[in-house]
């Protein structure tokens, strides 16, 4: 088949240490790199703007919360409120007339700052103790947003963001909005892909394993931690302020609560702990199913096929939604990344049944 | 045990027909209406019975012939009041025909503001969203058609006013849930405390607002005349019964429009009794819209939900915005003509002159600068039994509560 | 200052920390048993409000037998959840076990109103609703029987461990191999702990459904209930006690005097500074055991 392994002879270090050694591997990149390009052209405007384009950035969010969960192992429930500090940031600072390009710098500083206190905790810490601790911290964080109408945004608590450019283009079109989601959300795949295989990321994943045997190898784990934290919520804090420029455009205390903070925790188990490909299909899974399962229910009871009553055809994706996480959990704790990696290997040994890996 | 199943059976039997689709068959082409609320989350106090009297109003129009032969398909979708599955359901219902939305979530109304004015799509905001969509010179798309919660704060002053030894020297405490929502009387009672030379404190609560003991507390050494309660929900029924248990006569309880005859039911409805709330719409089913609805819809057993609700506080407002509603689609289509797009919706909103809804509501008259109505409210009291109006329809300090919107939608107009 | 006012404060605001007591006893129960954090402990509470409601305000059954049905339903839902969820879970990281048990909030939360209704219902408990007055203070009738059975509740759980079935939880509590080794099921007692926490999660929603009305609003109680939990001691029951006393009294207290200053609801900070310098200054809490980790 195409997909396989025989014939592939790495002659030089290059080749065999680049992140994607095998030529099936690459060709599936360039057809979705040409997707995600095309994907204006391709779409519709609902695909584009109401599909593709949050999916993008939550998966940006789950990314860099990737960085900090699955790599360092240092558990947040409060990411959402990261995103936050991120959002207010770069509109309050667009707002005074900074340029959108500094304003995104300053949501990831600004969030990096605030964010690394969170990780202050981390260094006392670990486990469920940190969860409890970050989830207190998103309270906080949410009190001071709605309580300080400085921040939120006076009397309607809603702040619009100012129209920006970004390197000379208007950020305005949908299909600008989208590449700009897009190049952000391909930046922090790449960094994340690279730190994986950096001393950093060694470092991260040592801390993670046992940060007293972390020590032992010189490996600081009080360093690391705090860098952790610094650099995922780096990534959340401009992410937050993508999402409230390209996505929201108006923006609300509510869009960051405490239950998104849990379905953040939720992309990133479900899609496979530490994998990067896991936070593309967890955040397509936990944004994506409750819609889609919404609008199938809607159109099975236009067409008399659900003889129940609406409230309860509008709580099924709840249910379903809990149903599901509880069964990746229980069948596949690896998230559906290894689902995909069990069909990977499958097909890159096929016609055989096993491969060695 | 028979009344569970009873129970069972109803509840399967009302939705099997409900769902049953608005297939009459007319022969012009439909008019889309999104209902794109919350049922599984914040709004789940209001949303089932508001739905459900928008469904069954719309059902009777089209088993009366539609809006000049067009029939009404609504489009109902869950939002679960999270944005991003608003603004989904929200373009999906736009691709679709949709004329008009009801988020009836103030967060996803709020994202959505910017999205209704670009894409020319009428939103109504009855009892939530932005009150200064009320300037519909700043918002032309965005039609909050009843009295804002400036204007609810307001009638309510004004009652005390009135009926309730004048406002002079009295101590009032506003007892309000911990968000932007609970404070959104505040700058319009300030004003008025200035005025009418009326002492003012808040006192806020935090939200879910399930647990208020300490607040009341304080409430009580306050030991104010009149107690004024903002919140929605399971809060409530909590601030009734934590102020009858503070020695607040029930008389001096004033509450928002969000107190209805749940709260009545679940504080107990002999304690409730006095306890006075705004009303943007008429309770029960005396009325002849509701009339209509009963024969047309509940009797030939095409209602959408439970027989009980029919009538009740919340399900007639869902009526009243759809009786609105209708009202505009009707004279945009006599005016303009079919197909009815959301621009000549928005021109048919602004026709509305003294509509009532047949005695529903008050005379709404939407014009090109106000899409608030006139900011029309009366006061009901609980009998212990039902809702009872102890006033006319009124309104009341206008210029007040158009200050706030004007002050408000310039923001809004500077921080596009 | 006004001494009734702290004195008022302080007597309600215990009353209501023993209410978070019932909820956060279940949490605690679980823990100790099996060191499982059950976030959904919240949802439990809420699907046994409804349960409550269904028996006594559908079927129209006495509250006395309305309250006993609904405490077998939940102790066998809790047997059920630990024998087909929480059991397959034994050796997975922690943060898969409390992801497991967010799921099954979600899907608790789907199925109560789903199936019973949205809409806010109300339960009574047939309790007055008017308050004892001593002196200027005046002290909530509701939450007063809430407290007294938090009290008992903790009393009985606290006298539960003393008896053969108890010894063995303690047993299991302390170490899950040896437990084995000498004969305990550990299983079986991990599936009793999951049981009583049911038992509790009917005595708090009850007692929390009478004085909020039942909807899925419940759930919200976690949050308060954590704090207790965090504060007394994941595996403490007496620290349940003590430690509902002290998040009821400062987050009554500390919000009366200061909310008018600041002009926000601060309870919830107040529980979640509680919750963080808990976490900084004795992560183990009041009465917990203090893990010592071997690298």
């Amino acid at each position: 088949m195409f997909y396989r392994l025989s014939g592939i002879k790495h002659t030089r270090y290059v080749s065999a240490r680049a992140l994607w050694p095998i030529p099936a591997d690459r060709r599936i990149l360039y057809v979705l790199g040409a997707l995600a390009l095309l994907a204006p052209v391709l779409l519709s405007d609902l695909y584009l703007t109401s599909y593709m384009l949050p999916w993008l950035i939550w998966t940006a969010a789950a990314l860099s919360l990737t960085l900090l969960m699955g790599m360092a192992g240092q558990l947040h429930f409060g990411f959402a409120a990261v995103l936050a500090i991120g959002a207010y940031t770069s509109i309050h600072l667009t707002r005074a007339g900074v340029p959108f390009e500094l304003a995104l710098l300053g949501a990831g500083l600004s969030s990096a700052v605030i964010g690394s206190a969170f990780g202050a905790a981390a260094l006392r810490v670990k486990g469920l103790y940190l969860v409890m601790a970050t989830l207190s911290m998103q309270y906080l964080v949410e009190w001071v947003i709605v309580n300080v109408p400085a921040i939120s945004g006076g009397a309607q608590a809603t702040l619009n963001t100012p129209d920006v450019r970004f390197l000379f283009v208007p950020l305005q079109s949908d299909a600008s909005l989208y590449y700009m989601a897009l190049l952000w959300t391909v930046v922090v795949t790449l960094l994340l892909l690279n730190i994986r295989r950096s001393s950093f990321g060694r470092a991260l994943v040592a801390v993670r394993d046992k940060d007293f045997a972390a020590a032992v190898i010189g490996v600081n784990p009080v360093r690391f931690k705090l860098l952790a934290f610094f650099v995922s919520s780096f990534l959340g804090g401009v992410t937050g302020a993508i999402l409230a420029f390209c996505y929201y455009q108006a923006v609300t205390p509510e869009q960051f609560g405490f239950n998104v903070s849990i379905q953040l925790v939720a992309m990133v188990l479900v899609g496979g702990l530490g994998s990067v490909i896991g936070a593309y299909l967890g955040a397509g899974f936990v944004l994506l199913l409750p819609i889609l399962l919404t609008n199938l229910l809607a159109g099975a009871a236009q067409i008399d096929w659900l003889p129940i009553s609406f409230n309860l055809i509008a709580h099924i994706p709840l249910m379903v939604y809990g149903a599901l996480i509880i069964g990746v959990i229980l069948f596949e704790p690896l998230g559906l990344a290894k689902i995909y990696d069990n069909l990977r290997k499958y097909f890159l040994v096929w016609p055989f049944r096993h491969t060695q890996s | 045990m028979k009344q569970f199943t009873q129970y069972l059976a109803g509840l399967a039997g009302a939705a099997a027909l409900g769902l049953g689709g608005m297939a009459q068959a007319q022969e012009k082409e439909p008019i889309h209406f999104a209902l794109l609320q919350d049922f599984t989350a914040v709004y789940t106090f209001v949303s089932t019975e508001y739905n459900q009297g928008q469904q069954d109003y719309l059902r009777m129009i089209n088993e009366t012939g539609g809006i000049d032969g067009h029939p009404i398909e609504p489009i109902i979708r869950d939002t679960a009041n999270e944005p991003q599955r608003g603004l989904e359901a929200y373009n999906r219902a736009r691709r679709e025909g949709a004329v008009l939305v009801d988020f009836f979530s103030t967060p996803v109304s709020r994202a959505a503001v910017n999205r209704v004015l670009e894409d020319e799509m009428v939103m109504i905001t009855a009892l939530h969203g932005r009150g200064d969509a009320s300037d519909g010179e700043t918002f032309p798309y965005v039609f909050p058609m009843m009295a804002t919660y400036w204007s609810q704060a307001a009638v309510l002053a004004h009652y005390i006013e009135e009926h309730q030894g004048g406002l002079e020297g009295k101590r009032i405490a506003l007892v309000h849930i911990d968000s932007p929502f609970g404070r959104e009387p505040l700058p319009v009672l300030e004003t008025l405390a200035e005025r009418k030379g009326f002492e003012l404190r808040n006192f806020p609560y935090p939200s879910p607002g399930t647990e208020q003991s300490a607040t009341w507390s304080d409430v009580r050494r306050y030991r104010p005349d009149h107690v004024i309660i903002w919140g929605a929900g399971g809060g409530q029924q909590v601030s009734v019964r934590e102020a009858i248990r503070n020695g607040i006569r029930q008389e001096d309880i004033l509450s928002v429009v969000w107190l209805a005859e749940t709260d009545a039911r679940n504080v107990g409805s002999r304690y409730m009794k006095g306890v006075k709330r705004f009303e943007a719409v008429g309770t029960g089913t005396d009325h002849d819209v509701l009339q209509d609805i009963i024969q047309y819809v509940i009797e030939p057993g095409l209602g959408s939900g439970p027989m009980e609700n029919v009538g009740s506080s919340y399900y007639n407002i869902g009526v009243a915005t759809m009786a609105v509603s209708v009202q505009a689609a009707r004279l945009a289509l006599d005016e303009f003509g079919a197909p009815l797009t959301g621009d000549k919706l928005r021109r048919g909103f602004e026709m509305i002159d003294g509509f009532d809804a047949r005695g529903l509501m008050p005379p709404v008259t939407l014009t090109h600068k106000d899409h608030q109505g006139g900011g029309y409210g009366r006061v009901s009291q609980w009998n212990g039994a039902a809702w009872e109006p102890v006033t006319d329809w009124f309104h009341a300090y206008q210029d007040i509560v158009w200050e706030e919107i004007e002050q408000d939608a310039a923001a809004f107009r500077e921080g596009r | 200052m006004d001494f009734q006012f702290l004195l008022e404060l302080t007597v309600n605001g215990a009353l209501t920390g023993w209410m978070y007591s019932l909820v956060a006893l279940g949490i605690v129960l679980i823990y100790k048993s099996s060191g499982v954090p059950n976030l959904a402990q919240g949802a439990m509470v809420m699907i046994a409000a409804y349960l409550v409601w269904v028996f006594s305000s559908m079927l129209a059954l006495p509250i006395v037998l309305a309250l006993l049905l609904a405490l077998v339903a939940m102790f066998f839902l809790g047997l059920l959840t630990e024998r087909l969820l929480l059991r397959r879970m034994v050796g997975q990281p922690i943060i898969m076990v409390v992801m497991l048990t967010l799921g099954l909030e979600s899907l608790l939360r789907g199925i109560g109103p789903g199936f019973l209704g949205a809409a806010p219902k109300s339960l009574d408990l047939g309790l007055n609703m008017m308050p004892i007055i001593v002196g200027e203070v005046f002290i909530n009738r509701e939450y007063l029987v809430g407290a007294a059975i938090g009290g008992v509740m903790v009393v009985l759980s606290l006298l539960f461990f003393r008896t053969r079935v108890g010894t063995k939880l303690r047993a299991v509590s302390d170490d899950h191999v040896s437990s084995w080794a000498v004969g305990i099921s550990v299983e079986r007692a991990v599936g009793i702990s999951w049981g009583l926490a049911g038992i509790a999660a009917v005595a708090a929603g009850a007692m929390w459904g009478s004085v909020q009305g039942v909807d899925w609003t419940l759930t919200t109680l976690l949050f308060p209930a954590i704090a207790v939990v965090i504060l007394g001691g994941l595996d403490s029951i007496y620290g349940v006690l003590v430690a509902g006393l002290i998040v009821g009294v400062l987050g009554s207290v500390i919000p009366g005097y200061v909310d008018p200053l600041v002009g926000g609801g601060t309870r919830d900070v107040v529980t979640s500074l509680i919750i963080l310098l808990t976490i900084m200054f004795r992560p183990h809490g009041i009465f917990g055991r203090e893990d010592i980790e071997r690298v």
